[in-house]
């Protein structure tokens, strides 16, 4: 995937919303991929990141620095960590177009969109309750039928819109949105 | 000497003509003038048109991809510019090409949320094409402020937690009003006579 020129350098640190949408799109990445934990250390190594994620353990902590996770890590990410894993995200996400695309169009039989949303959703809510604190709010929106399938919905519109070279820049921005 | 880019999703496909600017020095596999592009939609008439065009479309679509991003559909483009885009409402997105022509209506296509997509990756792909040596002058994007955000929410829902407190606030007064306002209490008077003399 040819790096986007025009993405300025990293610079400024995720707030905490940021840093619970990009886990959250991590794990949607994994409820659309089962071997999705295995794919992001092997993109990880691919995109010549193993100086900041060299084994699992390190990405899986990184990624523990989602407040809403049941086990939650303190120390914010560097920039450079936080741009290595939207960089990572942006390219599974690519990798995984075609099914994202086959969750968000409107082309085919309604039975059909309705079975693949109630794998995708199904996958993502075990996900949840096995890693997530439940006590959060945010973690009872994700949960709620309702709320939680708009959210769904929105995660799954983010990864296709920031899929690629092109998304890296577009998504970052998203993650470092203020704080309504 | 003549260029031609080709980008392909499955639901549309873009191309663009031109030829490489020879008086900068660009090489033959470059495409530095743009003399063409078309965009092939399935099931959907050719969109065609000159370079202002393609750059009015990227100007509206990526930013409108930008705050969908963060759950802020917006519309984009006004009415004298020849593109715009906005949510529609229950159906996806609407996008609006304005003919430069006066009595040509202008064209509505409606998108769902893949082919939005689509539109975006194939405009993604043209904007860093090292082929195309060209300065397109496109908004780089930004984190969205929180007022921008707020916007995301309906009226109702912003409004309610300060409704709410006023409400509050209006009662608890009442409440205090109601009450009755304590008797003053008399200072004690200093009677000597009523003071018990010691036994002796």
């Amino acid at each position: 995937m040819p790096l986007d020129p025009t993405a300025p350098e990293p610079s400024a640190r995720l707030p905490r919303r940021g840093l619970e949408r990009l886990d959250l799109l991590l794990l949607s990445v994994e409820a659309l991929d089962l071997n999705g934990g295995e794919s992001m250390v092997w993109m990880s190594e691919q995109m010549g990141f193993t100086k900041l994620f060299p084994n699992r353990v390190e990405l899986w902590k990184r990624r523990c620095t989602n407040p809403l996770r049941r086990t939650t890590r303190r120390d914010g990410l560097d920039p450079v960590e936080t741009d290595a894993l939207i960089r990572i995200l942006c390219s599974l996400a690519d990798r995984l177009y075609p099914l994202l695309r086959g969750l968000l169009t409107s082309a085919e039989p309604a039975e059909v969109l309705s079975q693949r949303w109630d794998l995708f959703r199904g996958r993502l809510l075990e996900l949840i309750r096995e890693r997530m604190n439940p006590r959060r709010g945010g973690v009872q929106l994700l949960l709620d039928p309702d709320a939680g399938a708009r959210q769904a919905r929105q995660l799954v519109q983010a990864l296709a819109l920031g899929s690629g070279a092109g998304g890296f820049e577009r998504l970052r921005a998203s993650l470092l949105d203020a704080q309504p | 000497m003549k260029q031609t880019l080709q980008y392909d999703q499955l639901s549309c496909r873009l191309r663009v003509d031109g030829l490489p600017d020879v008086s900068v020095g660009q090489g033959a596999g470059a495409l530095g003038i743009i003399t063409g592009w078309s965009l092939q939609w399935a099931g959907r008439p050719e969109l065609e048109g000159r370079k202002e065009h393609l750059l009015a479309l990227m100007q509206v679509v990526l930013p409108y991809a930008r705050y969908l991003i963060s759950g802020v559909p917006r519309r984009f483009g006004a009415d004298p510019t020849p593109v715009e885009i906005g949510p529609n409402p229950g159906r996806g997105h609407l996008l609006l090409l304005r003919s430069s022509q006066a009595d040509t209506p202008p064209l509505q296509l409606e998108l769902d949320d893949a082919e939005l997509a689509d539109l975006v990756r194939v405009l993604d792909q043209l904007r860093l094409d090292p082929r195309l040596q060209l300065p397109l002058e496109l908004p780089s994007p930004l984190p969205l402020r929180a007022r921008e955000l707020l916007e995301r929410r309906p009226l109702a829902q912003r409004l309610a937690a300060p409704l709410g407190g006023v409400l509050a606030l209006g009662l608890a007064a009442g409440l205090g009003l109601l009450l009755p306002e304590p008797k003053p209490v008399a200072p004690p008077t200093a009677n000597p006579s009523a003071v018990q003399q010691p036994p002796s």
